[in-house]
């Protein structure tokens, strides 16, 4: 039987490979991309426990919800990059260092 | 009048001829009339008390009367003999000082007291001795005196120690007196018993043995004789008055006075040694040419006989011969020194290079200084022990006494006496042979002189010098001892010393025969030394062993410097061979010791310490370094912290 159990294993690895690709990619959209798979893998948690809500379909509610979230959160991201990109002339976050204590 | 003006010694004769009164009244007061002593406390030293105190009895008023009776004629003759010596000043200052100290010495009531004036005795002798410290001969001689009679205050200190720890006190009456603290000690069961302690009976031996090691120090017996006859560098009127008359007999009064201490072991070790040294310098005297070295040498001989006289038991007798033979051997140093001192001006006069005081170099001055050929001639008489001299009265008293004392106790014995039968006829012997070589014959070094000057060569010695040594003359016959010219129990200087009885029965076939024999012996030995030194038949070889042996004082001089002087410089070189090789290099190898262990000290502070001290700072730097990486700006970077913390949190909740 596949139990709740298989679902939050599945969801684990892919919250892992999110939060690999936010740390380690060398191009910002892959950054975004990391934490859409993030979000996924929080959004199909959600849906495994809704099996425990057959009375008010909490967890499949939140899901709906949390997929236009993620959405709307991609394209602000995506703004971010687009004016980062304008006065970087590039999208490497290593290179995006101008933060740090001189 | 005073310091280095003072040439003319005015107060030093005044100050003798004060001792001389003084002494004489007080002898008047004193002999054979009661005991005067008187002390006062001088320090104290945890219980005991030392006193300083004066006593006189016949013995010290005796010696009161001596001294100065034979420092005054010395002190008029000084003046002649010194004069023009540019260190005449301190003459009369040392002469005054030794007359002090002998004079101190003989009326001290402690043995502590007479210690003191004993070394100051032998402390002016050392002055005197080098008079002339301009001569390297004299400073030799003077620092030999003082050293070797060191060792008899040695002996002296010992025999102090030894009384102070036996009897508690250092008083001459408490322990001497009548009823003294040795009369009432005893020997019983191997242990010395006294009223206030007890030790073992070998320390009575010792005790007497210490003081007479003072004594023959101080009075030249054999083997410390050495220093005498080098002594003989000093002015002859000083050798005439201390190491002749008062300085060398300090050790024969010291013996008497400590007599009851001797037993029979020490007695006999005094008289042995006596005769040893009465006997050796007889024979060294036959071959000096030096007339002071012989009568050096013949003081060493008769202060052998006044050992004897002590060691047999008989001390008045030796002091009886002390007092003669301190009249005679003056006037025999001062004779002695009149013919130096012409025979120095004819030195200077002819412009010569001879010694004045050599014998083979006088011959035939009795043409030139008749007065002084007849009072040294009655001197040697009486030191030869010719009858009707006060010679023959002591020295024959201690012949037969010895004889006598021979006889008690063994024919054994009879060494003694024979010895001392022979030794006194070599006395004659060589007196006579300085008398001959020097007065009788031909003067010898007259070619060398005759063209040099005009008229005789030598003039008689002059008045200020011949007074005193008439008076001394005077006193060298027997009338000032004894009306009975041939008997020496009458002379009054034996009935006042208060010795009843000997320890051995009188022997009166002794008291002719002894008496005839040293007669007889004299007159031989005369005769031979005529007909030698006179009439020129020598018969004997001049270079034989025994006459080579006997100038050169049996080479005991060369044995003391081998052992002495030679042994104390190899210790010394040894000494030093050892600080410079031995303990200098254990210093230098302790050194490279410690430099070593500090060079190591160096390295492990440098490497290992201060190498601890930097691997702490590296590692420090190498995670601040690791850790500053995280602040390079980049996203993430940060991110991949925030992820990390948040990790660490979870485990922490789960776990923990």
């Amino acid at each position: 039987m596949i139990t709740l159990t298989h679902f939050l294993v599945v969801s684990a690895c892919i919250f892992c490979i999110g939060l690999y690709t936010v740390l380690s990619k060398k191009n910002a959209i892959m950054i975004l991309v990391g934490i859409e798979l993030m979000i996924n893998a929080a959004i199909l948690n959600f849906v495994a426990f809704g099996k425990y809500d057959k009375v008010s379909y909490g967890g499949q509610i939140f899901a709906l919800f949390a997929i236009v979230l993620a959405a709307a959160a991609v394209a602000v991201g995506l703004a971010l990059v687009l004016n980062v990109y304008r006065h970087y002339k590039t999208i490497n976050p290593d290179e995006i260092n101008e933060l740090k204590d001189k | 009048m005073a310091g280095k003006r003072d040439q003319s010694g005015i107060i030093s004769l005044i100050g003798i001829a004060c001792s001389f009164i003084s002494g004489g009244l007080t002898w008047l007061a004193i002999w054979n009339h009661p005991t005067v002593s008187a002390e006062i406390n001088w320090f104290t030293i945890g219980a005991s008390t030392f006193k300083v105190g004066i006593l006189l009895n016949n013995l010290s008023a005796l010696m009161l009367l001596l001294v100065p009776t034979v420092a005054l004629p010395v002190h008029i003759y000084s003046r002649a003999y010194m004069k023009g010596d540019p260190g005449i000043h301190r003459y009369w200052m040392y002469l005054s000082l030794f007359c002090f100290a002998m004079l101190g010495l003989v009326v001290m009531d402690s043995l502590l007291l007479m210690y003191i004036f004993w070394e100051l005795v032998g402390f002016a002798s050392y002055l005197l001795i080098g008079f002339w410290f301009t001569r390297e001969t004299a400073v030799q001689a003077n620092k030999k005196a003082f050293i070797v009679n060191r060792i008899g205050d040695l002996g002296f200190l010992i025999g102090l120690a030894i009384i102070f720890t036996q009897f508690k006190t250092l008083n001459l009456i408490d322990l001497f007196g009548e009823t003294g603290l040795i009369y009432q000690s005893a020997v019983t069961n191997g242990q010395w018993v006294s009223p206030v302690n007890s030790m073992d009976q070998i320390w009575l031996t010792i005790a007497g043995l210490a003081f007479f090691l003072a004594a023959m120090a101080k009075s030249a017996q054999f083997p410390l004789h050495v220093w005498l006859p080098d002594a003989m560098e000093g002015p002859t009127s000083v050798s005439s008055l201390i190491h002749a008359a008062t300085m060398v007999a300090a050790g024969v009064f010291l013996l008497a006075t400590v007599f009851p201490l001797f037993n029979e072991s020490a007695l006999l070790f005094i008289a042995i040694i006596g005769t040893i040294t009465a006997a050796s310098a007889a024979y060294f005297a036959l071959g000096q040419y030096d007339i002071k070295r012989i009568l050096a040498f013949s003081t060493i001989s008769q202060l052998g006989f006044m050992m004897v006289g002590i060691g047999i038991g008989t001390w008045d007798a030796a002091l009886f011969h002390l007092v003669t033979h301190a009249f005679f051997k003056c006037l025999l140093f001062l004779s002695a020194g009149a013919i130096i001192h012409e025979m120095a001006h004819l030195k200077t006069h002819s412009h010569l290079d001879f010694d004045p005081q050599d014998l083979r170099n006088m011959g035939g001055l009795k043409k030139y200084m008749p007065k002084t050929f007849i009072l040294m001639s009655v001197a040697s008489l009486a030191l030869a022990g010719f009858p009707l001299t006060s010679g023959y009265l002591s020295k024959d008293s201690i012949v037969i006494s010895s004889f006598e004392w021979a006889l008690s106790k063994g024919d054994f014995y009879l060494i003694i006496p024979v010895s001392l039968i022979v030794i006194s006829i070599l006395t004659a012997f060589y007196i006579g042979r300085l008398i001959f070589k020097a007065f009788l014959g031909d003067f010898r070094i007259m070619d060398q002189v005759k063209d040099k000057l005009h008229g005789a060569p030598l003039h008689e010695a002059s008045k200020t010098m011949l007074i005193p040594m008439f008076i001394l003359g005077i006193c060298c016959l027997f009338p000032l001892f004894s009306l009975n010219p041939v008997s020496y129990h009458d002379s009054w200087l034996m009935d006042g010393l208060l010795l009843d009885e000997y320890t051995f029965a009188p022997c009166h076939s002794a008291h002719l025969i002894i008496p005839l024999i040293l007669l007889i012996g004299s007159i031989i030995s005369w005769v031979v030394g005529w007909k030698w030194y006179v009439q020129h038949t020598y018969s004997l070889n001049t270079n034989s062993l025994a006459l080579k042996a006997a100038f050169n004082q049996g080479y005991i001089n060369e044995l003391y410097q081998w052992i002495f002087v030679d042994g104390t410089l190899k210790i010394a070189r040894f000494c030093y061979w050892f600080d410079r090789y031995v303990v200098d290099s254990l210093v230098a190898f302790i050194q490279f010791i410690v430099l070593s262990l500090s060079r190591l000290s160096v390295w492990i502070d440098k490497y290992i310490v201060d190498g601890f001290v930097n691997a702490v700072a590296s590692v420090a730097y190498w995670t601040g370094n690791q850790v500053r990486l995280v602040q390079n700006g980049k996203l993430q970077t940060a991110l991949y912290s925030v992820f990390l913390f948040v990790l660490l949190g979870l485990i922490y909740l789960i776990f923990f």
